[in-house]
């Protein structure tokens, strides 16, 4: 049983003895897991390489739908609601939990077009509301100085670190409840990262964010809650600075003092 | 002769023959391309565009009837073409992906693609002509859609899939429906490639001469309906060549003239867009 750690804020997310298994796959790759994710908080996602973080990652916004054949068990609750049952509204779904990637995938489109991606998908055409909301997004993703006078340019003609902040400015546009990252930062340099860093510590007070990382540097700065994984189970999910410090699990003693890994 | 001499030796001689080879196949190609624009540029005069067919001896023939012809007969080939292609490529990539039917589609397609042209006009031949009773433009842009629809729909495949899947996935991340992620994220991502298609599929057919020959058909004169049999440059670049007449060879050079510059064009404006995209 893993040591999860009583955490009594609103949560925004409750996994509760959720199982996943790739199609074809003999075996789950997630296995029997539960764990709360706190709202308004950052929770880290660390473990071992193939331990299952970016499976669960994206079983929060259901991406393995995307491809067929992967199975689901248990419950995911949002919102008090099992987001696991099939007649999910997925679209829905996937407005409210935002997802970034390791690699910054601009659209091959205008920085402008971008940003405007996910609020035109929701209908929004008045230009004034559109180009109001995407300076919002730009702004609060930082980026909003840099690219201010060539909006109407293709994205593709900005840096990795700016890249990734724009696809949080398109992620953060739509104004989701969780936001979920992918080890954001491991195809960047050190001060975009740094950037990046900031930016969601900025991010918590409207959104709740997952975050997937290799970096328990990173995991320590920035998080609230650190969940650590081991072969597809949770082993202990406790406070940031506890966990780092005096982990209750041998296992999780073990990895942050790189004893394996 | 030690072990390195030997593997230095072989290198050498692979490479010269290889760089002979080249240079072999560059110089048929020069040969050809000279001949042609000299042959060419000899022939060609303002009434050759103006003027339609006409008897051997008489100096008022032209080329506007194959011209006109060719480019409705091509004309209608790309319409009917391209977007049957681009749907079916569409549906192999995003859709049928490593399906059993997909994969027996591709292998169809392929076949189709190495399919002797004059084989595709003989079946339009059985399956247009012959019903109607006569020759038409119809029965020819029918044959050279048939041949373009593999190219477009392999190249519209191949290009759709080198879109990465994470640009998908992200797309899919912000709530967007598939149709729309196809639409306005993976087909711009592909937009060099499927246009480089089109130009390449188009290029293709319209220097096909045997399935013509079957369907459209020829005629001397200036034809506009699509029912009625109708000139192509190839095929009067194929009749006026062959021909015992030295100003109907001179208009063979003329047609075949400016056959080639079209085609060369296509390719070279097709090769532009994809290095465009590759440089990026
Ligand atoms: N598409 C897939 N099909 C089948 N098995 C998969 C697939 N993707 C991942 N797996 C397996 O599921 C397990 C968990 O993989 P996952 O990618 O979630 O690990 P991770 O913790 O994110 O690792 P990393 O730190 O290397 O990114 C691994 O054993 C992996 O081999
Ligand atoms: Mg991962």
């Amino acid at each position: 049983m893993a040591t999860i750690v009583e955490i009594n804020e609103q949560k925004a997310l409750e996994v509760k003895n959720f199982e996943f298994t790739y199609a074809g796959a003999d075996a789950p790759s997630i296995k029997k897991l539960t764990m709360p994710i706190a709202r308004h908080n950052i929770t880290a996602l660390i473990g071992p390489s193939g331990c299952g973080k970016t499976t669960l990652l994206r079983s929060f916004n259901r991406m393995h739908d995307l491809y067929p054949g992967n199975k689901y068990n248990g419950e995911i609750l949002f919102k008090d609601r099992n987001i696991l049952i099939p007649k999910e509204d997925l679209i829905k779904l996937r407005i409210q939990i935002g997802m970034i990637f390791q690699k910054p995938t601009a659209f091959p489109m205008s920085i402008f077009d971008n940003v405007a991606y996910g609020m035109r998908l929701q209908g929004i055409k008045n230009k004034t509301e559109l180009s109001g909301r995407v300076e919002k997004a730009l702004k609060d993703a930082a980026i909003w100085n840099e690219v201010k006078d060539r909006l109407k340019h293709d994205a593709s003609g900005l840096s990795g670190g700016q890249q990734q902040r724009l696809c949080i400015a398109r992620a953060v546009a739509v104004e989701p409840e969780v936001l979920l990252f992918d080890e954001p930062t491991s195809a960047l340099d050190p001060i975009s990262t740094a950037g990046i860093e900031e930016l969601i510590v900025e991010l918590r007070e409207r959104v709740s964010i997952i975050i997937v990382t290799h970096n328990m540097q990173q995991a320590a700065r920035v998080s609230d809650y650190t969940g650590f994984m081991y072969l597809g189970e949770l082993v202990e999910l406790g406070r940031t600075e506890e966990l780092f410090v005096t982990p209750k699990e041998r296992l999780t003693e073990e990895y942050i003092t790189g004893k394996f890994g | 002769m030690t072990h390195t001499q030997k593997r230095i030796l072989i290198n050498n001689i692979v490479m010269v023959l290889s760089t002979l080879s080249a240079i072999i196949g560059i110089c048929f190609l020069l040969w050809i391309l000279s001949v042609l624009v000299a042959n060419g540029l000899d022939a060609i005069s303002a009434t050759i565009f103006m003027q339609e067919g006409a008897p051997p001896g008489n100096i008022n023939g032209g080329l506007k009837h194959a011209l006109i012809g060719q480019l409705i007969i091509v004309s209608y080939a790309t319409l009917f073409g391209v977007p049957f292609g681009i749907l079916a490529g569409t549906y192999l990539s995003e859709y049928g992906q490593k399906s059993k039917l997909a994969e027996i589609i591709r292998d169809i397609s392929d076949i189709m693609m190495s399919a002797p042209s004059i084989v595709i006009g003989a079946f339009v031949y059985a399956i247009v002509v012959a019903p109607m009773g006569h020759f038409s433009g119809w029965a020819g842009s029918i044959a050279l859609t048939i041949i373009m629809i593999p190219i477009i729909l392999r190249t519209t495949d191949d290009m759709l899939q080198l879109v990465p899947s994470t640009l998908r996935e992200a797309a899919f991340a912000l709530g967007a429906p598939k149709y729309k992620v196809i639409i306005q994220v993976v087909y711009r991502g592909a937009k060099a490639g499927i246009l480089t298609g089109i130009l390449l599929g188009v290029a293709r057919v319209a220097g096909e001469t045997a399935p013509l020959l079957f369907t459209s058909f020829n005629n001397n004169f200036l034809n506009t309906n699509m029912s009625e049999p109708m000139a192509s440059l190839t095929v009067t670049i194929y009749n006026y060549a062959t021909s015992p007449y030295e100003d109907w060879q001179k208009l063979g050079w003329a047609a075949a003239f400016i056959l080639s510059m079209f085609i060369l064009t296509l390719n070279i404006l097709g090769r532009l867009f994809l290095l465009k995209k590759k440089g990026k």
